[in-house]
């Protein structure tokens, strides 16, 4: 652009409007683009920008920037976001306002519209959801009483946009400012507004949405029909997602087996597979679960069914200082923290959502089953693996509840707690939108926490495999030498010494010198050197203790994919790592394992933050450093500390065998 | 008079004033309680809080806490 300096900066369309009113749909369907949340300068505070491009009259397109503010509910700022909001409004960067008057609530908009046009800007009115009232709306008559051009628009069909595209941009050209006109709002919305039937209550009581809410929001059947839509949400994530994921680790296996043809075995061998494929490969595996959660939430969300979910348990999280807004996050947390996190966009109250953050990792995730599956089926017998489970994700509930009720009341307090939401009128979930929100959600998880798992994954590889004494490749090629033959107990020979090759590596290996140093700080949790270097190893992501215990225990490569909850069932048919870990030993013989290191490590991995991508999507959202190094904190202190009372008290009560 | 909370359910109160000059008391004049304005108590929670009034033709939900605030004169 400086190198034109005729160029002008695009026009900038500021859209104003209270939540729920359609903004974001207004903004999907004027500017068709990804859109990308911007700071106001100065501040924490986030608006959501895109280019619009609108057809200008000579046929040219002309581009536009359309700025979406947080909802705003009247020009008295109130919260320290809509302060900063109502403060760029002043400024002379904003062409034109665009007000989203939900039609629904007509009166009271038009007290926020009457505010608005006071500001000195041109303002256009877009009347949102027409087509949910039972009415006719004379939108003519609306302009000739207000004075200001109104265009209906219709999320649904994206009726009415190309209009407000272009009355956008004249006005914005004009730059007339809109002259004060007094109204009564009441009046003004009884004469434009003309119902169909009788009147606003008739109408209302048989409205169909009051209908389904009967049922809904029903004081005894409300609560069991919500715990079984988020159940039916759940199996049709782990269904839908299963099949991807198997393409994905069967790409994955495929990829790897291709370099290790193309590429001679060796460092750039270890390091592209066991580096970077794997670490690109433990991003990529949780994508189809992402994208049916967040398809799934942004669906019940564009319904108006999350709304009702948040006055149903409104009462219950209160008690913790969390409100009902905090339910769908939460629970989206037990299949991955990831888009739990990004959920809580729709909390309002700054320190609500995040608390309701700092505590979503503490629901168990589906990176947690695995872990939780091959300890319980080796330590435990089949009668109480159900119920250890079940624990292990009661531990997480019991400890959120706890955390948040803490923060509610020191760091996170705020001055008062609120619902005040609307129950919006049922509707079918705009595509457009839908598709937008899983879209950013995606390109996010790529980008911000798929980064910094492939970095702590190329980490973990280098402290793992490096340094790389001549002495053990010499130990072993003499070895291997005595074996002859081509027969298949020679090849069995053959692969158990290669198998204890790489345990032998790993185990002078950076990753396990580091380890073997921290290992009295796990000693009160009953973790022997090879447990505490897999659980550093999972820190850039947990179901890495799997395939490094694996190699630990001189077993090859080990999949974290096997281990789901039908392998519970059989665990005796043969399975390597649990048959290790059952015969492993200390250095004096006695056993390093039993059921209480067992649950030691269990609830070490229920409580303890292992997830890059988790603590990179909290730094996102809570734009801070702070949060994720807190979360870190305060979630590893207490792993440590519930692994080492478990191991502890085990003891003291006599369990565990252990000298 | 009684505060919005004590309304029997399905019963319809027309607002009086609304208490207090804090955010709470702003965002529920925001939210149309005007005076004059006819509210109708829709249901309880299953656990008796927040509960779910009708107003000018949407649907809102409040905490006990915040209904509290509004005097309505059953109609």
């Amino acid at each position: 652009m400086s190198k034109n300096p005729t160029v002008v900066p695009p026009p900038t369309v500021a859209l104003v409007g209270r939540q729920n009113s359609g903004k974001t749909s207004v903004l999907m369907h004027l500017t068709r683009t990804a859109q990308h949340p911007v700071n106001f300068p100065g501040s924490s505070v986030e608006r959501v920008e895109a280019t619009a491009t609108i057809p200008s009259g000579d046929g040219t397109p002309v581009e536009m920037r359309v700025v979406d503010l947080p909802g705003i509910g009247s020009l008295e700022a109130i919260s320290p976001d809509e302060q900063v909001a109502l403060g760029w409004l002043h400024t002379g960067e904003v062409d034109v306002i665009c007000a989203i008057a939900d039609v629904g609530k007509l009166t009271i908009e038009l007290a926020l519209v009457q505010g608005l046009r006071e500001l000195g800007h041109p303002v256009i009115v877009a009347l949102t959801k027409v087509d949910q009232l039972d009415a006719d709306v004379d939108a003519a008559q609306l302009e000739d009483l207000l004075g200001l051009p109104v265009v209906i628009v219709d999320a649904l069909s994206g009726a009415g946009f190309d209009r407000l595209g272009a009355a956008l941009l004249a006005a914005a050209r004009q730059k007339i400012p809109p002259g004060a006109r007094k109204i009564d709002p009441d009046e003004v919305a009884r004469r434009v507004i003309r119902w169909r039937t009788i009147g606003p209550r008739a109408e209302r009581r048989k409205h169909l949405t009051d209908r389904i809410d009967a049922v809904l929001l029903h004081r005894v059947f409300g609560l069991p029909i919500l715990a079984l839509v988020m159940f039916g949400i759940f199996q049709m994530l782990f269904v839908g997602a299963e099949p991807f994921m198997g393409l994905i680790e069967d790409g994955q296996a495929a990829l790897s087996s291709w370099v290790s043809e193309l590429v001679a075995p060796g460092a750039l061998q270890s390091f592209l597979i066991d580096g970077l494929i794997n670490g690109v490969g433990s991003v990529v595996i949780f994508v189809p679960q992402i994208f049916f959660l967040i398809l799934f939430v942004s669906l019940l969300e564009a319904s108006g069914y999350m709304a009702r979910a948040a006055f149903l348990l409104d009462r219950v999280l209160s008690k913790v200082g969390l409100s009902g807004r905090s339910f769908v996050p939460l629970v989206s947390s037990f299949a991955c923290a990831v888009p739990g996190i990004l959920a809580t966009r729709m909390i309002d109250d700054e320190r609500e959502r995040i608390a309701t953050i700092v505590v979503a990792p503490l629901m168990s995730c589906s990176a947690r089953l695995p872990v939780y599956v091959v300890l319980v089926g080796t330590f435990f017998p089949s009668g109480q693996a159900g119920l250890v489970i079940f624990a292990m994700y009661a531990l997480g509930i019991v400890v959120a509840a706890v955390v948040a009720w803490l923060l509610r009341r020191t760091k996170l307090k705020g001055k008062h707690s609120t619902l005040m939401m609307e129950l919006p009128t049922y509707q079918r979930p705009s595509l457009r939108v839908v598709r937008g929100q899983v879209g950013a959600a995606l390109r996010e998880f790529m980008v911000t926490a798929g980064t910094i798992i492939v970095v702590a994954a190329v980490l973990i590889w280098l402290t793992s495999y490096y340094p790389r004494p001549a002495e053990i490749q010499e130990r072993f090629e003499a070895k291997r030498a005595l074996v002859v033959g081509d027969d298949e107990a020679a090849q069995g020979k053959r692969a158990e010494l290669d198998a204890a090759e790489r345990a032998a590596y790993l185990e002078q290996s950076a990753l396990a010198t580091v380890g073997k140093a921290v290992t009295p700080i796990f000693e009160p949790a009953g973790f022997d050197w090879r447990t505490t270097v897999g659980v550093l190893a999972a820190f850039p992501a947990r179901e890495l203790i799997i395939p490094t215990l694996g190699v630990l225990y001189s077993l090859g490569d080990v999949d974290a994919g096997a281990y789901d909850l039908a392998s519970l069932s059989h665990p005796d048919e043969d399975d390597g790592l649990r048959k290790k870990l059952k015969e492993a030993t200390h250095p004096d013989g006695t056993p390093a394992w039993s059921a209480l290191t067992a649950l030691a490590v269990m609830v070490f991995f229920a409580l303890c933050s292992q997830c890059a991508a988790t603590l990179g999507a909290i730094r996102r959202e809570t734009r801070s450093r702070k949060w994720p190094l807190f979360v870190f904190g305060y979630m590893t202190a207490l792993a440590w500390l519930a692994a080492v009372a478990v191991y502890q008290i085990g003891r003291a009560l006599g369990a565990g065998g252990a000298s | 008079m009684v505060t919005l909370d004590r309304l029997e359910k399905r019963a319809i109160g027309k607002v009086v004033r609304v208490d207090g000059d804090d955010a709470i008391a702003h965002r529920l004049v925001d939210l149309g309680f005007w005076p004059g304005t006819e509210v109708e108590l829709v249901r309880r929670a299953p656990f008796g809080d927040p509960i779910q009034l009708s107003l000018r033709g949407f649907r809102l939900a409040l905490r006990k806490a915040e209904a509290r605030r509004v005097v309505v004169e059953p109609a």
